[in-house]
């Protein structure tokens, strides 16, 4: 498959007309209601807007989690939408990698296991250099062997972000990664962020509510009612 | 199979819950593993009783064939007479190949000599017709352990000599050469009369009933016990044992008065159905037990799935499958249902004697001893039975975690 926008032959994500729509009874909430977005590789995009304005909504078709009602997408060059549950697992496989609000670390798995989680659903053999490697990416080398209950709120999120990582992901998704924590954390995770897109050439998409910390990103946009209603490209050193 | 390790980690998430659903199991297991071990057992040992008795059939007297049975298995009290002519009568049978009469008769033994305890037990004496008799049981041999050396057989014509089981004279603690005092009311008297007889002989210990039991030749039992021209069995064996063969002797035999002809076949059967009757209560309270412990690992893992809905769907989100999730709840209900399994199976090994007794406190099944047999045949079909209960009980709450979708669950987790 071979369906290369020209002009954005680096194009990881290619959203046309982006669509979906809630029933909440008679009422029809158009949580997005055509939304256009190109994403290349080594681009931080930051997601800003109110609460409700539909920015999880937009992560998860982007995230292939969910399957839009209209429009066109691509990831890496593949289209998904109309795919099924089971092809949508296998575009984001190894691809995507995806960052929650609350971490969602699994208790009992100690942080290099929770890091390596993917590799086991990926089918790939597990290679401890490689997690201690992708561990001191996110400057906690030294909590390998730590269950997550050990960590501080911002540890734990800069370990999901390693395990968003250890597949060798071309696209981090996350959505308001920073909700749960300080001032301090969220900026730090941000600063993570942009020296992964500087170091790695990744492709970071990130929603928050915080303006601030928004204005990070390479290109900040603004959605509300589920539709976009400001982009702008920031002119970052 | 990549998943196991995780699964197991876990099932430890919540390790009371588990244990105590790996506990139900168990405990359904045990039940269902004594009692096919009780079963087992409980046939071997009727039919080496039975085997052990020498002879196919036997003749005597009217009565249900149970209580016939467990007289020649226990040694009875109760007991009835036939006329000795009934013996004359039937050896002229052309079918039979071997026959030997029996007297039963039950003495009291006052202790006496070396143990000096008062009070008094029943001794069974068994009076026979030596070479008949040994002819139906080649197996029994004279004991030439310490003290038993230069055992013999007595002659049918000799008077005051015995010959021991090896119980009685282990529990007796009589030696060849001893004295033994045995207390016999004749019939149509009122007053005991207390004879000394000498052990002449101690048999090798044979598992059977025989080793409870005191012999002697058949005429000074019928003249102890005062019933001169009586027996209690003749037992025989036909030349081609058959059912056909067995009914056509008992058509033949039939005009006997107060007679009846018991195949041992029919005992075995009389015997296990009887105990049937116990062990299918206790099977029915055993499925139970298997049932309510099934829903429990059910209910349990389903909790555990609901409990962890956001989990899941952080798990699809970072690239499980359905499959991959199936997987890991499958094999968490597998492993739960497993481990019950093996527990169950130990906990049978270690606590048999208990079932034994409260099934031998509902019924008396004519033998005695340990018989409860766990064969490996009985550990494979419970575990392999764990393994295909763990199968079925995985498959909904496997297909629930696999069906979540993500957006949902994660936004469930939230
Ligand atoms: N599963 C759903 N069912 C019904 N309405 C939904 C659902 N998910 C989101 N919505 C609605 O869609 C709108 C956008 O939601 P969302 O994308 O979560 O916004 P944001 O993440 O920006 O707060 C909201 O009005 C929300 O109530
Ligand atoms: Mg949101």
């Amino acid at each position: 498959m071979n369906n290369k926008n020209p002009g954005s032959d680096k194009a990881i994500v290619v959203a046309r007309g982006l669509k979906k729509h809630y029933r909440r009874g008679i009422e029809t909430i158009k949580a997005l209601d055509g939304v256009d977005l190109e994403i290349h590789a080594g681009e931080m995009v930051s997601i800003l807007g109110p609460s409700g304005s539909g920015k999880t909504t937009l992560i998860n078709l982007l995230s292939c989690l969910d399957a839009p009602d209209a429009g066109e997408l691509q990831i890496d060059g593949r289209s998904v939408a109309g795919l099924a549950e089971e092809d949508l697992v296998k575009v984001r496989q190894g691809i995507l990698g995806y960052v929650f609000q609350k971490f969602h670390l699994l208790p009992t798995l100690t942080v290099a296991e929770n890091v390596e989680l993917p590799l086991m659903f990926l089918q790939r053999p597990v290679d401890r250099e490689k997690t201690l490697g992708v561990l001191r990416m996110v400057d906690l080398e030294n909590r390998a062997g730590h269950l997550p209950r050990e960590l501080s709120g911002g540890q734990m999120q800069r370990v999901a972000i390693a395990r968003a990582l250890i597949a060798d992901s071309k696209l981090i998704i996350a959505d308001e990664p920073t909700g749960n924590l300080d001032k301090g954390n969220g900026e730090a995770v941000f600063a993570l962020f942009r020296r992964l897109v500087l170091e790695k050439n990744l492709a970071i998409i990130v929603t928050t509510h915080n303006l601030a910390l928004g204005a990070l990103a390479d290109r900040v946009i603004t959605l509300e009612d589920g539709r976009i209603i400001d982009e702008r490209v920031n002119r970052l050193v | 199979m990549r998943f196991v390790a995780f699964a197991f980690k876990n099932l430890f998430r919540r390790p009371v819950r588990t244990g105590l659903t790996v506990l139900a199991i168990a405990l359904a297991v045990a039940v269902a593993v004594s009692l096919i071990g009780f079963n087992i057992g409980y046939r071997r040992s009727i039919d080496t009783s039975i085997d052990k008795l020498g002879f196919q059939v036997m003749i005597m007297a009217k009565g249900c064939p149970y209580e016939a049975a467990t007289m020649m298995l226990k040694g009875g009290t109760g007991l009835v007479y036939l006329p000795a002519s009934t013996y004359d009568q039937v050896r002229s049978d052309p079918d039979i190949s071997a026959i030997t009469p029996i007297f039963v008769g039950v003495a009291e033994k006052e202790a006496s000599g070396i143990s000096g305890e008062s009070g008094s037990s029943f001794a069974i004496i068994s009076g026979i017709e030596v070479q008949s008799f040994i002819d139906m049981k080649p197996w029994m041999t004279m004991s030439e352990g310490a003290g038993y050396k230069g055992g013999r057989w007595f002659g049918d014509d000799s008077t005051g000599e015995v010959v021991l089981g090896f119980e009685v004279a282990e529990y007796e603690q009589r030696k060849v050469g001893d004295a033994y005092f045995v207390t016999i009311t004749p019939y149509g008297q009122v007053e005991p009369v207390m004879t000394e007889l000498k052990v002449v002989g101690v048999l090798e210990r044979t598992g059977t009933q025989d080793d409870g039991t005191v012999f002697m030749p058949i005429k000074e039992a019928r003249r102890l016990f005062n019933r001169p021209s009586e027996l209690t069995i003749v037992g025989f064996k036909l030349k081609n044992f058959s059912g056909l063969a067995l009914r056509q002797f008992e058509q033949r035999w039939a005009k006997l008065p107060e007679v009846q002809v018991v195949g041992l076949q029919q005992v075995k059967t009389t015997l296990v159905s009887l105990v049937e009757t116990a062990q299918t209560m206790i099977a029915s309270v055993a499925v139970v037990a298997i049932i309510v412990a099934v829903i429990g690992v059910i209910n349990s893992i389903l909790m555990s799935v609901f409990e962890r809905t956001g989990e899941i769907g952080i798990m699809k989100a970072i690239g499980a499958t359905r499959s991959d999730i199936f997987q890991i709840i499958w094999l968490e209900t597998m492993a739960i249902c497993l481990g019950g399994g093996v527990a169950g199976v130990l906990l049978a090994l270690s606590g048999t004697s208990l079932v034994e007794k409260a099934i031998q406190s509902l019924i008396d099944f004519g033998t005695k001893g340990t018989m409860v047999a766990i064969t490996p045949e009985v550990m494979l079909v419970a575990l392999l039975g764990s393994a295909v209960a763990g199968c079925f009980a995985g498959l909904y709450p496997a297909w629930r975690a696999a069906s979540m979708r993500p957006v949902e669950a994660i936004r469930e987790g939230e």
